[in-house]
């Protein structure tokens, strides 16, 4: 593929993608799911456990960036095909993979960018990383992993977007708690532990104590390089899952 | 001689074993407006998806400016804009934020986008409202919306799944007369439509279609010709006619009864019969002929005829 129509692949995803932000950060589940979920899920955590603000930033960012980046990408499809502009936006000069890069890229920027407010909140609090490049690494792979997550749960041929956003909810409220999030990885049940390790949340939640506390139970490499393939699988899977449910959302 | 600009070859598709669109073949010359007419179900939204490659179908092949659909979609899409039959532009961003949109999509410059979309608002009638929200614009608004984003881009071809469905008589009317422009300026029209009269004004060519096959094909005259040989009679009585009566005299002939007015289709050489029958009925029952007409067939009168003639040999 030559290099201009690279340049304008990637152009056209990000016209998707800002298509996205506009349409898509205001609505409702993603303001519930994407927002005010992670935000209560912590409250409850740390009211009941009476943990400092500094204790829990780290599980605050991991669970903001989990649920954001994971709040659109299963409505957009859905979305779209109910709003019947689906239809419109396939006879353009642009595939589908275009489309649902342009949704990721979106949905990855909005974790991006709630994680970032909460680093900064942080620093204002003086909570300070004490690595800033593995924090900042992780949060931008583990965005676009979970927004491609996301987007694999959108392929349910259906255009109700409260179907995908129950799967996806089905889904990921278990993967917190098998993650290290709240329990620490040594003190899960030994049944469980096994799945811990297929979840992404739970290289990010490591990387992130890490980042904070030079705590964590494996290395930061590790984690990023897991976090890496697991990004490329979702990314797969939810492309080729997304094309082959396509013709059923017309 | 005028270049085909898209043709289609044996294009066919099943959904669920059911053959939607059989063995479709046609071709569209630049600069003309081609109609696929036919009743709901006979296949045409298919038949336009496939050609401009939204869905695959199970045989055949289309081609648009000589470029394959579907090894070449996105060149091929370069050339087009599309108006599918349901469809909406982003209702919750502004009239002018959806043609802003497609022309990011397209690549179009920014300056030929801001001056592209202030002159198709203008002539579409709409710019007045390019600030107002889509959802808070009319159904014909709407339409004329869409097809403002079909045309940023400023595309050769422009396919358009039933353009005026729905609209009220000044919206449609609005559009038609805006295709016939768009003609003029030499874009290509191919556009899907089950309003008969509309083919018959706005189409050079039309493929008559029913269940997934093209069933006639020509100008609407060329198709009115064919059926030559009918002869419609129009009448209007003084009072009311009896149906019973009517069914009694001519019942080897279509007739429409409607309060005074009737309607016989019959071919020309009885013609003579059956002026002798309305002749010898208006003497019987003492009714006043007000009004007498006889013409050939419509369009309309053909386009039914096909597709009875086509239900018949199924």
């Amino acid at each position: 593929m030559k290099s201009k129509e690279i340049r304008l692949y990637l152009y056209k995803i990000w016209v998707l993608c800002l298509k996205d932000m506009k349409l898509y950060y205001f609505k409702g589940p993603t303001v519930v799911m994407g927002v005010l979920m992670p935000l209560f899920i912590w409250l409850t955590f740390v009211v009941g456990k009476g943990f400092s603000f500094t204790e829990s930033l780290p599980m605050l960012i991991a669970l903001a960036s989990f649920f954001t980046s994971s709040s659109i990408t299963p409505i957009v499809m859905p979305w779209e095909a109910r709003q019947k502009t689906l239809e419109m936006l396939l006879s353009m000069p642009i595939t589908i993979y275009i489309v649902l890069l342009g949704t990721a890229l979106a949905s990855s920027l909005f974790g991006v960018f709630i994680s970032s407010v909460l680093v900064v909140i942080g620093l204002i609090l003086n909570v300070i990383p004490r690595n800033l490049i593995s924090l900042a690494l992780g949060i931008a792979i583990s965005s676009s992993c979970y927004s491609f997550m996301g987007l694999l749960f959108s392929a349910i041929p259906s255009d109700i977007p409260a179907n995908a956003v129950m799967l996806s909810s089905a889904v990921r409220l278990p993967l917190i708690f098998i993650s290290g999030v709240f329990i620490p990885l040594s003190d899960l049940p030994s049944y469980v532990r096994p799945l811990a390790f297929i979840s992404p949340l739970t290289y990010f939640s490591d990387l992130i104590n890490y980042s904070y506390s030079y705590d964590s139970l494996l290395n930061p490499l590790t984690d990023i390089v897991v976090l890496f393939f697991l990004t490329i699988i979702s990314m797969v899977l939810a492309l080729v899952a997304n094309k082959r449910t396509l013709m059923r959302r017309l | 001689m005028s270049k085909d600009v898209v043709e289609a070859y044996d294009l066919t598709k099943s959904f669920d074993n059911i053959r939607a669109v059989d063995g479709v073949s046609f071709s569209v010359r630049k600069g003309e407006i081609y109609g696929l007419l036919g009743p709901n179900g006979a296949g045409k939204t298919t038949t336009i998806r496939m050609t401009i490659g939204i869905i695959t179908p199970d045989k055949g092949e289309a081609y648009i400016m000589g470029y394959n659909v579907h090894e070449e979609p996105i060149k091929v899409r370069s050339f087009i804009g599309v108006v599918p039959e349901i469809s909406n532009p982003y209702i919750d961003f502004t009239v002018w934020e959806n043609l802003m949109l497609i022309g990011g999509i397209y690549c179009v410059p920014k300056e030929i986008r801001i001056r592209r979309a202030e002159s198709l608002l203008k002539m579409l009638k709409i710019y007045e409202v390019r600030n107002r929200k889509a959802k808070a614009l009319s159904k014909g608004m709407r339409r004329r919306l869409l097809l403002a984003m079909a045309l940023m881009s400023d595309p050769d071809i422009l396919f358009l799944d039933e353009p005026t469905s729905g609209l009220d008589v000044m919206s449609a009317r609005m559009i038609r007369s805006l295709l016939l422009k768009l003609k003029e300026r030499g874009k290509t029209i191919i556009l899907t439509t089950h309003n008969i009269d509309e083919a018959g004004i706005l189409c050079d060519r039309v493929a008559i279609m029913n269940k997934g096959k093209i069933i006639a094909m020509g100008t609407p005259e060329e198709l009115k010709i064919k059926f030559g040989e009918y002869t419609r009679i129009l009448l209007c009585f003084n009072r009311k006619v009896d149906i019973e009566l009517i069914r009694k005299y001519f019942d080897s002939y279509e007739t429409v009864v409607q309060g005074k007015r009737l309607t016989i289709i019959c071919r020309s050489k009885d013609l003579r019969e059956v002026l002798d029958q309305i002749i010898c009925i208006a003497k019987e029952y003492n009714l006043n002929i007000e009004e007498f007409r006889a013409t050939g067939l419509n369009f309309e009168d053909v386009f039914i005829r096909l597709i009875r003639r086509n239900r018949d040999e199924i």
